[in-house]
């Protein structure tokens, strides 16, 4: 599945515009909304999925997909009181959370790490200059508690700032800020041996 | 002095979340703490990796499974049946659910056609000029001729990342790197900008000399050379690189450190240090230090197998004709020659900057990095509180009473 998919792009920037008239009218039901909506965040939305998956495809396409739909249904109860992108990154924390409940009830041993399938296919879609790179940082990515998984898919995947990381997870920034430090340390720790490639 | 080491705050520091005053004070505690620079070390590839996860595109079919989800929730909010769209004209859905392809399909081919060849042409030239786009560096012209990507510039120019400035024997170029500082290109020079982002800017050096003069925060600015990397703790400096590889670095304010892998050297204002590719940098040395003193130490660096340069050794040379101020290199030799000689150079350090209280030979001797710490700080502060002159004159009293003391006491 993920064959017609992967493709690797630039690292996001900033969030996408999606102005106050867009969720308004996704707030009366307006079906082109959704579409503007899904379109400025599905890559996003679903790539974070993908990792907090552990790069099952399938289940990352099921997240995305629920997520759109809590997002329309339950879009009446955003009242704008924070910004729209932490509500939607809150919403796929919970959806990701969800899914792993569900799988850890069916499918335990898929929990921790990309499955042999999924590894495969992800470097089939990359391109080749940086599918050995990305492809072990993902697989790192994939072993790290989950705690200290989410700052760094929000931080570099979504590109948050740590006062909007900590909005999203329910915490300080002192602890975005300690967990983002082991976090970085235990890649530096995994993937030792790719320093030379940065130096 | 090491008390408050700032590990915790690190990828905060890295990523740009800390406020300026602390930031500051992270900067300038990492020039000095070996350990907390380790820590950085390891944060900074943490996040170097992090941020290679790729983005991926989410499959098409989502969207149409998220209509029939909508359709099916009881709790869903009024949403447009796609058929009345189609009834009233509103393009929704996938293009084949909205236009009756076939129809338009052959006159539309050569229309279809012309749009690619069209958006090719496009796509090569956005190609062609999107430096506008990326990240860049102002360029001005000095002297001469110097060219972008093989492209002459005017008297000003932008050297965007992944681009190649270069200049030939008659031209010099300037780059300004916003607030963090410029740098000079001198002729027959060949630089790249690699990387330009808040926490990083970086430069490659391939051939030729730059200078910088930076005034960013410390560890900001970097330029890689074929043989190691400098890396800015707050200074100005020139770099040359030969075309074999071989690069030096002569610092004129503040510090700078080179490295290549585990090996580092920090060098201060007024020192130059040689890198060589494959070993890395070797020794700082002061510029005023004799001239017979800077060969050995080179041979010492990157020849210590060369028998038929001199017949005596070259440390004897480098021990012998060393000054006071010259014990930061001895500092360095320290750790870099093997355990026979490390205790001649700790009895010639202690002629020239006697240990503060607590650093032991024993200690030395073992490489105790906190005792090792310790005494570069003696040899540092002594090296900056007084006019040179007046601390040669100082280091050769304190030698003269040492051996007098020694000579008398029957030692």
């Amino acid at each position: 599945m993920l064959e017609q998919m992967a493709v690797i792009r630039g690292q996001p920037t900033v969030n996408e515009p999606i102005d106050g008239q867009t969720i308004a009218a996704c707030q009366q039901g307006d079906r082109e909304a959704l579409r503007l909506l899904f379109e400025a965040y599905r890559d996003r939305v679903y790539s974070i999925a993908v990792y907090a998956m552990g790069g099952d495809s399938s289940a990352a396409a099921d997240v995305t997909q629920q997520v759109f739909v809590k997002l329309m249904t339950r879009i009446g109860q955003f009242r704008g009181s924070s910004e729209f992108t932490t509500w939607l990154h809150r919403l796929v924390v919970n959806c990701c959370l969800d899914e792993r409940r569900k799988q850890r009830r069916f499918v335990p041993l898929a929990e921790f790490g990309l499955t042999k399938t999924s590894r495969r296919q992800i470097s089939q879609a990359t391109t080749y200059a940086r599918r050995e790179l990305a492809g072990q940082v993902q697989a790192a990515i994939a072993d790290l508690k989950p705690k200290l998984r989410w700052p760094i898919l929000l931080k570099y995947v979504e590109g948050l700032s740590y006062e909007e990381i900590a909005a999203v997870l329910g915490c300080s920034k002192g602890t975005v800020a300690s967990r983002l430090n082991r976090g970085h340390k235990a890649l530096a720790k995994r993937l030792g041996h790719l320093r030379g490639q940065f130096e | 002095m090491f008390s408050n080491h700032v590990s915790k705050q690190l990828s905060a520091y890295w990523n740009g979340e800390l406020p300026s005053e602390n930031t500051r004070r992270t900067a300038e505690h990492l020039i000095r703490c070996t350990r907390c620079r380790l820590a950085f070390e390891e944060i900074k590839l943490g996040a170097k990796l992090a941020q290679h996860l790729p983005l991926i595109a989410a499959p098409d079919s989502i969207w149409p499974k998220i209509e029939t989800a909508l359709l099916q929730q009881p709790d869903a909010l009024p949403i447009d049946h796609p058929t009345r769209d189609a009834r009233v004209g509103t393009p929704v859905g996938r293009a084949s659910d909205r236009l009756p392809l076939a129809r338009y399909l052959k006159p539309g081919l050569a229309f279809a056609a012309g749009l690619a060849l069209l958006f090719l042409a496009g796509a090569f030239w956005l190609r062609l000029h999107r430096t506008e786009a990326r990240p860049s560096w102002e360029v001005a012209r000095l002297n001469g001729a110097p060219r972008i990507n093989s492209n002459r510039i005017d008297d000003t120019g932008k050297l965007a990342v992944g681009q190649w400035l270069e200049t030939d024997d008659t031209s010099r170029a300037r780059i300004d790197i916003g607030k963090v500082g410029q740098v000079e290109v001198d002729p027959n020079t060949r630089v790249r900008l690699i990387a330009t982002q808040p926490t990083e800017h970086r430069l490659e050096l391939a051939r030729g000399r730059m200078s910088a003069r930076i005034s960013a925060p410390p560890k900001l600015f970097f330029v890689n050379t074929p043989s190691a990397v400098a890396e800015d703790l707050g200074c100005a400096y020139t770099l040359e690189v030969d075309d074999a590889g071989n690069s030096l670095l002569r610092v004129t304010l503040g510090w700078v450190a080179l490295q290549l892998k585990d090996r580092e050297s920090l060098v201060p204002a007024g020192a130059a240090c040689a890198t060589r590719p494959g070993i890395g940098p070797g020794t700082p040395y002061f510029e005023d230090a004799s001239e017979l003193f800077r060969t050995a130490l080179a041979k010492l660096d990157f020849e210590p197998n060369d028998t038929q340069w001199s017949k005596v050794p070259a440390l004897d040379i480098v021990l012998h004709q060393a000054r006071p101020r010259d014990t930061m290199t001895l500092w360095y030799l320290l750790s870099r020659v093997d355990q026979n000689d490390r205790g001649r150079v700790y009895a010639r350090m202690v002629e020239l900057v006697p240990p503060p209280d607590g650093v032991t030979r024993d200690g030395v001797l073992r490489l105790d990095q906190e005792m090792l710490k310790r005494w570069r700080d003696r040899i540092d502060s002594d090296s900056h509180s007084l006019p040179e002159v007046m601390r040669d004159f100082l280091g050769t009293i304190r030698s003269g009473i040492r051996r007098h003391l020694n000579q008398a006491s029957g030692k």
